[in-house]
């Protein structure tokens, strides 16, 4: 009676019966999104342990793991370094069953090119960060069979193609706006866009340093081009806040929501999902002196912003959305300042917005590409191919919102090395606290230049314990105690 | 009617004093005299007497009109006479031929327990029980080690009925014996699930002819925490935190900075004292029972409290039960009944982890850690717990005492565990019997577990914003359906046949619930109901077995012996082309006493030889693991609208199969010296194949909890010794046994490519032990730079007084390549030691237990000795290395610790010694005497002064040496809670 033997699952449909309609094919797209959520990703390590790192954040914190990644002595047993790993290989494991599975599937032809270009924009997003945090990892592109689980490290050249080629797929399927769409997407803001794949894969050009793809692809973005549709937002703090969400600043960000907006009940760390899962940021208590206060800005990048006054004789109108302190702050959060430091990260936080600083319980989106950022990536690549002028005028356009006087003359006669120069103090201002500065760092190749370590060193002393390769996060160390075709990289030393 | 006589000792005719004698169904009684004669008065010569004596066999003697009555007493434990539970009935010991340990139910009771697993630490070799310290704490056992990577716990079976979940639900006192069946033709009838071993538990019936006998049995005791970890005051705190800061360069924090405003003079808090308590327990446990000429009757009621040694709401475990067991026969018609519900609360040692921010350690972990510049009460905050602030202490401290005040869990388990059965004896003549029982059980476990967490702060890192309350509910439930024939005939020439075959039928499964509200208002009603927000979640699993199983015993002249089973059994775990497994197995025994043409020397009075071989297959997974499934309900968001997601978040392996494990068994049972030494000694090797264990995969598939598979293959082998010797003449007798076993495991597979697995510190690898310990070695301390330069690259910030590692592969830099193993984490043998003894109307008991030759890796003191933290230390951090005192194998504090000295290593105090022997019970009773009694009209009276957990001699710096652990590290003390010491009087009285 082999019959009293067969039991089927109550609560979940099983894989055979999944991957069917045009339902589960958006549901699975749904899913690749939430993986933005977690502590891994979005939710608090990708900004804080790349924060931390930059010259602009030094730790101030009792957990080791915060303070080791930013003095880059971080051991590869780490577990936020581990979160990061997984955290971005959960993404790509649900973008892999989107793309194995929906091309077969009996699915709207638009509405699926729409999903599956989501699905790649996704995943590249995934290896984009994998490969600037870690530096080398395995390139896995298909949901795997047990004897394929042990996959070797591919080479830095074949997973910036994979980056490249990712978001060209999602480039040729992703519409401009999902407003203008017909299906159950339809009004859906938030989700991928071919302006976001555009963005990224010109930013993934430029990592590379291939100037002039790069440039092609800001084009489209910027003055009439096919996908033009993003301007600056006139107050720069409308970037970090709830109220100015997906704004036409955004190419693309996470989209969190504190619990009093979307419920929830378990925290969205990680582990299985549940229906009860929050979808909150905890950055904003990571970084607040409300919160954890497990970072404070550096006194380098509080100076730098005073470099220069604005048109009116004032602070760089970046300054205040970026930093709290003691000097202009006369309440903070409501009250009087009452931190014994003079200065702290307000970027993310909740401070001078309408809601109350929650443990852990953010709603702010995280902003992974924002339009300024294109503005001036394609002024980095005019530089590196000689059209300095053109240059100046994308950088002025950035520091015209900043409130700065107009050098556009002064910065066309630049030496393509000044201009790096002034990109270089431009971009820290501009994206101070948003997860990208020690990633300009490394791929301007500072830290294989002596003079610069030293620079690095006199704004932040956690530079002081840096070591060459350290600048990446080590290969989880469990991860290479379980994969023995996994490589360890120069920070694993 | 008078009658008169004398009490011998069968095994040497000599007589025997203080033999209870009473009459059958009546109060009347006497005892022997010195000279073993008695003299009582009966009330008819068509009574029966009733002869008892510790140690020996109780008789029943019909009067039968004689006046003059004799009576030859047999000690129990003679082999020979021994009846033994096996599985599906009942064995004489001398037909033994598989490997099974028995445990009395007396000897059991002398140690104090919530759990009846604990009963059997130390009492039989080859099993190894590890339990922590707090009230309700469910303990590992072992039987014959760690024999699969997944659960290793045994099957229970209680009556013929197996245990669906825990046997922490049942009251020890029903006992009356457990049988432990270790290898495989013993176990082999209970096929599937008998990989572990089992655990067969007898508990209490009712007598025969018996008029209603009622007894109480109950003790009150209070438990102290007797072991402190020496941890530093606050000035050497202070020092400590402040030297680190200073070797890193780094600022003073506030708090401890003799200089700053904030600075902390005042307080010195010692955690230990402030959050230890003494506890107490108490049991209460009243028995009913007697018969009829055609039935029996057994009924007990019984409460057990066991409030913890921890302030605050718990560790705490109470326990109401209660056990009704009746027989009833007529002809060839016989059924029995078993109804058994109890009623438990546990305050557990968890908090429930989504409370605290940052997955906290055990408590006890917390508590120790704790610095010594933090008080208890805070009244000016929210919840009044005193927390640690970011810029005067910096360190994360959980404030155990007033936490475990303010969070309250609770779990409360209704059970029930009802069986019956129904007998007949188709045949029953003098050659031959043919028995059929039908059997059918039904056990129900519904757990609520209730946990509320209030508005708090508590410093900068630990606070809830909105009371919360969890308010879930789990049922879970197994039912089983049996049947089996029975024929048993003796043939001419002393052949003695027994077969079974038997059919089994189980349907288990679980249902999950929980509902959840926060935000609520003030004064709190902890109801769900008054919760702002609520929300409910849920689900249920089933499983399902069926086994057919024959079972052929053979009895040549007491003298060849044989025992063949055969089960096959199918499981709903497994896909449908790998459900059924076929578990064969067989054993003989020659009993070399018996034979004519063999003289044994003079000593031995009793020889038996046997050997075993046989199979056991294991299924002890979850539900459902061979089919991938959808998770579809993984939320996010379009711009503040919540939708759900959906896909496959875990892989599986749809090939799953059943584990089996393979036992060969040698031993031999002799008795010699006049019967007063008892020897078992046996031999195992044991091989499990097709281990089902979750291999951990790497996280590139995206899958973060790894699939079950068949992967592996693991040898345990073993040496086990019992040994007793029993004085039984005179006035002062006593009984001393003592069992010891050895323990050697080895890795024979790890499936798929055999990549090696690791755990906490540990790594598994194929042709060594499991979970042996892993890391780097330390050649001492860096005394300058210039040995620092002239070492193998370590970091960047190495600098004097940090550890120096061993370039294990001479690649010039220390790095993960260079761990190597460092230790065993399994103990290597376990031993138990017993003595009872009587003088007079005094009874003695001294208990101990301990195991040895591993290696322990303890989180608590690896906590207290970190080199970067901001937590308090281990004493033993007043010797770390300073240019002062270089002559130490204690590395330098630095905070940021950037040669990282926490690794793990075998630096001193990172791998213990966790060799142990713990005295478990020391008691002294006192029982009237039969005049007294008389007088007062009661029975059997004892009272007694008992002490349990008297000491532990040990060179672990933990609190407790014999902690549970994870399988893939053996020997890593996760933070086990402290076994206190209890001190307590009982008292037993029949009436």
């Amino acid at each position: 009676c082999s019959d009293e033997l067969n039991l089927t699952n109550p609560n979940e449909p099983t894989t055979d019966t999944f991957w069917q309609t045009q339902e589960d094919a958006v549901k699975g797209v749904t899913a690749i999104y939430a993986a933005l959520l977690n502590d891994g990703t979005y939710m608090r390590m990708i900004p804080a342990l790349t924060d931390g790192r930059g010259d602009d954040f030094k730790a101030d914190t009792p957990w080791p793991d915060l303070w080791q990644v930013a003095a880059f002595n971080i051991p590869a047993t780490s577990g936020p370094v581990a979160w990061v790993w997984d955290g971005h290989y959960i993404i790509i494991y649900r973008a892999n069953q989107v793309l194995q599975y929906v091309p077969e599937m009996d699915v709207e032809p638009e509405l699926k090119e729409r999903l599956l270009g989501q699905a790649y924009f996704l995943r590249g997003l995934a290896y984009f960060n994998l490969a600037i945090n870690f530096y080398e990892v395995p390139l896995v592109l298909e949901p795997q069979e047990p004897s394929e689980y042990n996959v070797p490290t591919a080479s830095e050249e074949d997973l910036w193609a994979q980056i490249h080629s990712d978001f060209q797929e999602a480039q040729s399927r992703l519409p401009v706006s999902y407003n203008d769409v017909t299906g159950p997407d339809q009004g859906q803001i938030g989700r991928a866009t071919v302006g976001a794949a555009t963005g990224m894969l010109g930013k993934s050009y430029l990592y590379r340093e291939r100037w002039s793809e790069a440039a092609t692809e800001f084009e489209k973005l910027i003055d009439g081009g096919p996908y033009a549709v993003y301007e600056l937002m006139e107050d720069f703090r409308h970037n970090f806040d709830v109220d100015h969400e997906n704004n036409a600043e955004s190419l693309f960000e996470v989209q969190f929501g504190s619990i009093e907006q979307v419920g929830g009940s378990v925290a969205n760390y990680g582990g299985e999902p549940n229906g009860n899962w929050q979808q909150r940021s905890s950055i904003a208590f990571t970084y607040s002196p409300e919160g954890y206060e497990d970072f404070l800005v550096t006194d380098w990048i509080y100076q730098a912003f005073q470099q220069e006054m604005t048109v009116e004789g004032e602070f760089d109108r970046r300054l205040q959305p970026t930093i709290m302190s003691r000097e202009y702050d006369e309440t903070v959060y409501g009250h009087e300042w009452n931190y014994p430091g003079d200065i702290y990260p307000r970027k993310y936080t909740n401070e001078g917005l309408p809601q109350p600083e929650l443990r852990e319980d953010s709603g702010i989106n995280y902003r992974v590409l924002r339009f300024s950022d294109i503005l001036l990536m394609y002024a980095e690549t005019q530089n590196e191919l000689g059209n300095q002028a053109v240059a100046a005028q994308y950088i002025q356009r950035v520091r015209d919102r900043a409130g700065l006087p107009d050098r556009v003359a002064e910065f066309s006669a630049f030496s393509q090395q000044e201009m790096r120069d002034q990109l270089a103090h431009e971009r820290a201002l501009e994206f101070a606290i948003e997860a990208i500065r020690i990633h300009d760092i490394i791929r301007w190749g500072w830290f294989d230049d002596p003079a610069k370590v030293e620079e690095l060193r006199q704004r932040d002393s956690e530079f002081d314990s840096w070591a060459p390769g350290k600048q990446y996060l080590p290969i989880p160390q469990d991860e290479l105690d379980v994969n023995p075709n996994l490589e360890p990289n120069p920070a694993n030393n | 009617q008078q009658v008169t006589g004398v009490v011998t000792d069968e095994s040497n005719d000599e007589t025997l004093p203080g033999v209870n004698i009473i009459v059958k169904g009546t109060m009347t009684g006497t005892t022997t005299d010195v000279n073993g004669q008695y003299e009582l008065n009966a009330p008819s010569l068509n009574d029966t007497l009733i002869f008892s004596y510790i140690g020996f066999q109780t008789v029943e003697v019909p009067i039968d009109g004689r006046q003059e009555i004799d009576v030859q007493l047999s000690p129990v434990s003679l082999m020979g006479e021994d009846i033994v539970v096996v599985g599906y009935g009942t064995q004489q010991r001398r037909e033994l031929t598989g490997s099974i340990s028995s445990i009395d139910g007396d000897d059991m009771k002398s140690y104090s327990t919530s759990d009846p697993a604990d009963l059997i630490q130390g009492r039989v070799p080859g099993v190894q029980v590890n339990s922590d310290g707090q009230p309700g704490a469910a303990p590992n056992i072992r039987i014959r080690g760690v024999g699969t990577f997944g659960n290793n716990s045994p099957l229970f079976v209680i009556d013929g009925v197996p245990v669906g979940t825990s046997i922490r639900d049942f009251n020890p006192n029903d006992i009356t014996s457990i049988e432990i069946l270790k290898d495989a033709s013993a176990a082999a009838i209970y096929g599937s699930r008998a990989a572990n071993g089992v655990v067969l538990i007898t508990t209490q019936q009712g007598t025969t002819d018996t008029p209603l006998q009622v007894e109480y049995s109950g003790y009150f005791g209070i438990d102290e925490v007797w072991q402190r970890m020496p941890v530093t005051g606050r000035e050497d705190y202070q020092m400590l935190v402040n030297e680190g800061l200073r070797n890193a360069g780094m600022p003073l924090v506030a708090g401890n900075d003799p200089n700053s405003p904030l600075y902390i003079d005042d307080i010195n808090t010692d955690w230990q004292e402030e959050g230890l308590k003494t506890g107490q327990r108490m049991n209460h446990n009243l028995t009913f029972y007697g018969g009829g000429e055609n039935t029996t009757y057994n009924l007990s009621l019984d409460y057990l409290d066991s409030e913890g040694t921890l302030v605050g709401h718990g560790p705490d475990y109470e326990r109401y039960s209660t056990r009704l067991n009746t027989t009833a026969e007529k002809g060839i018609f016989k059924f029995g009944q078993s109804f058994y519900y109890t009623y438990t609360n546990e305050k557990a040692l968890n908090y429930n982890t989504s409370e605290l921010t940052g997955g906290r350690p055990p408590m006890i972990v917390d508590l120790v850690s704790a610095i010594p510049t933090l008080g208890l009460y805070d009244p000016s905050v929210e919840g009044g717990c005193a927390g640690t602030d970011q810029t005067i202490h910096r360190a994360i401290v959980l404030n155990v005492p007033c936490t475990n005040q303010l969070l309250e869990g609770e779990t409360n388990v209704s059970r029930t565990f009802a069986s019956a059965y129904g007998e007949v004896d188709i045949i029953d003549d003098n050659q031959q019997t043919l028995t059929y029982k039908i059997s059918g059980s039904y056990d129900r476990t519904n757990v609520r577990n209730v946990n509320w967490v209030p508005e708090f702060v508590q410093g900068f890192f630990f606070s809830n914003a909105a009371a919360d309350l969890n308010d879930g509910e789990n049922t879970y439930y197994t039912g089983v359906v049996e049947n089996t024939l029975t024929y048993d005939r003796e043939f001419e020439g002393n052949h003695d046949v027994t077969l079974l075959v038997g059919h089994t039928y189980q349907r288990g499964g679980g249902i999950f619930r929980n509902g959840y509200a926060e935000g609520f208002p003030k004064p709190y009603f902890k109801v769900l109901d008054n919760g702002n927000t609520k929300t409910s979640s849920g689900s249920e699993n089933a499983n399902a077995l069926e086994s057919y199983f024959t079972r052929l015993n053979y009895n040549y002249d007491d003298r060849y012996l044989l025992t063949a089973t055969l089960r096959r059994d199918g499981s709903s775990r497994f896909p449908e082309d790998n459900r059924y497994g076929n578990f064969p197995s067989a054993s003989v025994g020659w009993n070399l006493h018996n034979e004519d043409f063999f003289s044994l020397p003079s000593f031995i009075n009793q020889l038996k030889v046997r050997a075993s071989y046989g199979q056991l297959g294991n299924q002890s997974i979850g539900e459902y693991q061979y089919i991938g499934t959808i998770n579809t309900s993984i939320p996010y968001n379009w711009n503040g609208s919540k939708v759900f997601g959906a896909t496959q978040t875990q892989v599986v392996n749809t090939e799953i199969q059943w584990e089996t494990k393979t036992t060969a068994n040698i031993g031999i049972d002799a008795r010699f010296l006049k019967n007063m030494f008892d020897l078992t000694a046996e031999y195992y090797s044991s091989t499990t194949s097709d281990i089902l264990v979750a291999v951990p995969i790497p996280n590139t598939t995206g899958a973060f909890d790894p699939p079950t598979v068949n992967a592996g293959e693991l040898r345990n082998s073993g040496l086990e010794l019992a040994l007793s010797y029993n004085k039984m003449q005179g006035d002062f007798t006593f009984d001393i046994s003592a069992n010891f076993s050895t323990l050697k495991n080895e890795v024979l597979a790890l499936g798929g490519n055999d990549e090696p697995i690791y755990g906490v510190g540990t790594k598994t690898e194929v042709g060594g032990e499991i979970g042996r310990h892993f890391g780097h070695k330390v050649e001492g301390i860096f005394q300058s730079q210039e040995e620092i330069d002239n070492h193998a690259f370590q970091n960047n910030g190495t600098a004097p007084g940090d550890l120096k590692f061993k370039d294990v592969n001479e690649d010039g830099v220390i790095n993960a390549d260079d761990r190597t193993y460092l230790g065993s984490g399994l103990p290597k043998y376990t031993y138990g030691l017993n003595f009872t003894g009587q003088y007079k109307q005094f009874d003695f008991t001294v208990f101990a237990s301990g195991m040895g030759g591993h290696k322990i890796n303890s989180r608590i003191y690896r906590y207290l000795m970190l080199t970067s933290d901001y937590l308090n230390y281990h004493e033993d951090m007043l010797d770390r290395w300073t240019p002062e005192n270089r002559d130490t194998n204690i590395p330098r504090r630095v905070v940021n610790d950037p040669n990282n000295n926490g690794r793990d290593s075998d630096r001193e105090g990172w791998l213990q010694n966790g060799t142990f022997l713990r005295i478990n019970t020391v008691a002294v009773g006192y029982s009237l005497p039969q005049s007294v009694r008389e007088m007062v009209g009661v029975k059997n009276t004892r009272v007694y002064f008992q002490v349990q957990n008297l000491y532990s001699f040990q060179h672990y710096k933990g609190y407790n040496p014999d902690f549970t652990a994870g399988t893939f590290e053996p020997g890593y003390d996760n933070g086990s809670y402290p076994k206190p010491r209890s001190f307590m009087v009982g008292l037993e009285i029949g009436f």
